[in-house]
């Protein structure tokens, strides 16, 4: 072999070069060691619950919930016969350690398999690379995005420490638990037993070129079943994502965003194109704030405009770029094209990042209902390059549509809300789009509501349920729920009671047997 | 006076060659298969070693388990070696899109990165003298 090869060959190692653009620096910064809080968020969170009890759905969780046959009011549809899936964050404690942000706990799935009037549920920790060797050791050995672990070993890629904890999607027979730094995480759909980092396109063309890349917990299912979706990277640039319905990669690219905001949450797609929303987030000021975490580092500026890349779907290639005022968003509900070009979309609209923060301020049990909610927000892109925005002042969160509506022009919108105010929602919501009606029914102030998903099994749009969890708080105990979307103010047509509560947590989805 | 300096260039020369000894030994660990080859260059310095101006680069097979390789003859002075598992022999350490290793990898002192590059002064070894013998190894990072 020729030396100057070699040499070349090495490049890759240089400083310079490994890790530097991994997309866990999305997390973190090297320049300045990370140094352990003094603070002990477990003893905060602690006090905090005794006087706080709706902070139950932040406790830890110890073990596995076996299978259980749940209490059931109201009588189940007979044409809604499969698996209702939940991901979220629920080992949070080990030790004396505690996360200081929630989006940093291992990933737990929660499984409600509805048959024949009946409803199992079982819990189960995914049992990801990191989660086998801290449960072996007993104790966290790694640190996460936001917390410093004492003597932590070496997060060497994102994936050292991917807990798949955000949301959980269907692929083939198989179920892909969701982070947004590194590797969709496969798990067999009826044990909820791990299987393996998925490698994207390994089979294809790509080869390991995908291998660890950021994929996010927000991929969109097109009609014909196939994935798109996105990864942010610390170097500003997304990766692009088209996969066939069973995960084969059909199409993969960079576009160069530009971003620094530190973190980017979901996107859309309509029939061409898809939209990248850029949210007024920025990690500029972070030495200067000393503030270290992945999180914490991450601020609000109020100057810097949204942008929303639109990409051409056939190409992947960065079409045409808008600007929008100042805001943030965690999530957005669906996207639209005109056949004039014009693309309408939503939002769950925040005037700014404290609800981002405030996760972190809850795991030490700080509740905090001054921090804003956010707002519905409608969009529209003219093909002039103008925008502009409506926002409703209606709380949102957790938007959705139906399925089969996912990029094309929707009716209804669905959200979570909630009069006040509050850390947490308990309304869900229809909203008609066009006659601007709102059908929501209030669980009340003893419940914290969780994302209700569509399940539309006639795919007729304003037909069907919504179904997702909510946590009691003074029974402690947490209930699935079925809504008619016909009748949501009516209440819940069914409701099934666990005999204890789960861990508040993020995304689900429907799969129908 | 040429002449001279002929002859104390030689027997300069000839005591180079004789106290020329130092010897770097790094045993690289927990190589995962028998597949390929393992590429390692050592570097003088951190100003080489940004650079990517190599001292020295050796090529041995892949086994499963370790190997051992040897740089000799070295001047006093810092150094760093970095090394990757070839697992397809093709001359390059494959990278992902965003350029992160999907080949194994690793640096001298068992230096990793963590949440960020490798620090130099986390994998730099020092080679005390002409004589000096040090042992340093590595687990490979897969």
């Amino acid at each position: 072999m020729q030396r100057r090869h070699f040499l070349k060959g090495c490049a890759s190692l240089g400083a310079g070069a490994v890790i530097v653009n991994s997309p866990l620096k999305v997390f973190a910064s090297t320049e300045t060691a990370r140094t352990p809080q003094v603070l002990n968020y477990k003893a905060l969170f602690n006090d905090a619950l005794s006087q706080s009890p709706e902070l139950i759905g932040f406790t830890n969780v110890d073990d596995d919930f076996a299978p259980e046959v749940l209490s059931i009011e109201g009588k189940i549809p007979l044409d809604i016969q499969g698996t209702f899936y939940r991901n979220g964050p629920g080992k949070l404690e080990r030790g004396e350690h505690r996360y200081q942000h929630l989006f940093e706990g291992d990933g737990m799935l929660q499984s409600f398999t509805i048959a024949q009037g009946k409803i199992v549920h079982k819990g189960k920790f995914i049992n990801t690379p990191k989660f086998q060797k801290e449960q072996k050791n007993k104790k966290f050995l790694y640190s996460g995005p936001e917390t410093v672990i004492p003597d932590a070993l070496s997060v060497t890629n994102a994936d050292v420490i991917n807990t798949a904890n955000t949301n959980v999607i269907a692929v083939g027979d198989d179920l892909w638990a969701l982070w947004e730094a590194g590797s969709a995480t496969k798990v067999d759909a009826k044990s909820l037993e791990y299987k393996e980092q998925v490698i994207l396109g390994e089979h294809d063309k790509y080869k390991k070129t995908l291998q660890g890349l950021p994929f996010s917990a927000h991929p969109k299912v097109e009609a014909n079943g196939d994935i798109w979706n996105f990864g942010l990277n610390s170097s500003g640039h997304v990766v692009l994502y088209h996969l066939a319905p069973n995960g084969r990669a059909k199409n993969v690219a960079l576009v160069n965003a530009k971003y620094r905001g530190g973190m980017l949450h979901d996107f859309l797609m309509t029939e061409k194109h898809l939209l990248i929303i850029l949210p007024s987030l920025s990690t500029k000021r972070s030495f200067a704030n000393n503030r270290q975490g992945g999180f914490s580092r991450i601020s609000f500026d109020k100057e810097q405009a949204q942008r929303v890349l639109v990409i051409d779907k056939a190409s992947l290639t960065l079409k045409k770029e808008y600007e929008l005022e100042a805001g943030f968003a965690f999530h957005y509900g669906n996207a639209w094209e005109e056949t004039d070009g014009t693309i309408r979309f939503d939002a769950s609209l925040y005037p700014n990042a404290d609800s981002l923060h405030n996760l972190s301020n809850m795991m030490k049990g700080e509740i905090n209902h001054s921090v804003p909610n956010a707002k519905a927000a409608f969009y529209t892109l003219s093909p002039n390059g103008k925008s502009s925005q409506m926002i409703l002042d209606t709380n949102s969160e957790f938007p959705e549509v139906c399925d089969h509506r996912v990029g094309l022009k929707n009716e209804y919108l669905y959200h979570l809300s909630s009069k006040q105010n509050s850390f947490w929602s308990n309304t869900v919501c229809g909203f008609n789009v066009n006659s601007g009606k709102l059908d929501s029914y209030e669980f009340g102030e003893e419940f914290l509501v969780e994302e209700h998903i569509t399940v539309c099994p006639k795919q007729k749009e304003g037909t069907g349920y919504l179904i997702g969890s909510a946590l009691h708080v003074p029974s402690k105990r947490t209930c699935l729920n079925i809504f008619n979307v016909e009748n949501i103010s009516d209440g819940p047509i069914a409701r099934a009671w666990l005999s204890h509560h789960l861990p508040l947590g993020f995304h689900g989805t429907f799969k129908a047997a | 006076m040429k002449k001279l300096t002929r002859i104390l260039m030689v027997i300069v020369a000839l005591t180079s060659t004789f106290t020329q000894a130092s010897e770097v030994s790094f045993e690289i660990n927990g190589i995962k298969s028998d597949a390929g080859k393992i590429l390692i260059q050592l570097f003088q310095g951190k100003d080489n070693y940004e650079s990517g101006n190599a001292e020295s680069a050796l090529i041995v097979k892949a086994k499963t388990g370790s190997v051992t390789v040897n740089f000799n003859e070295l001047d006093e002075g810092e150094y760093i070696i970095r090394f990757f598992h070839d697992e397809n022999s093709n001359g390059k350490l494959e990278t992902n899109l965003f350029g992160a290793p999907v080949e194994g990898y690793g640096f001298s002192n068992n230096a990793k990165p963590d949440f960020g590059p490798v620090n130099y002064s986390a994998a730099k070894f020092v080679v005390q003298s002409r004589d000096d013998k040090v042992t340093n190894s590595a687990s490979v990072i897969y």
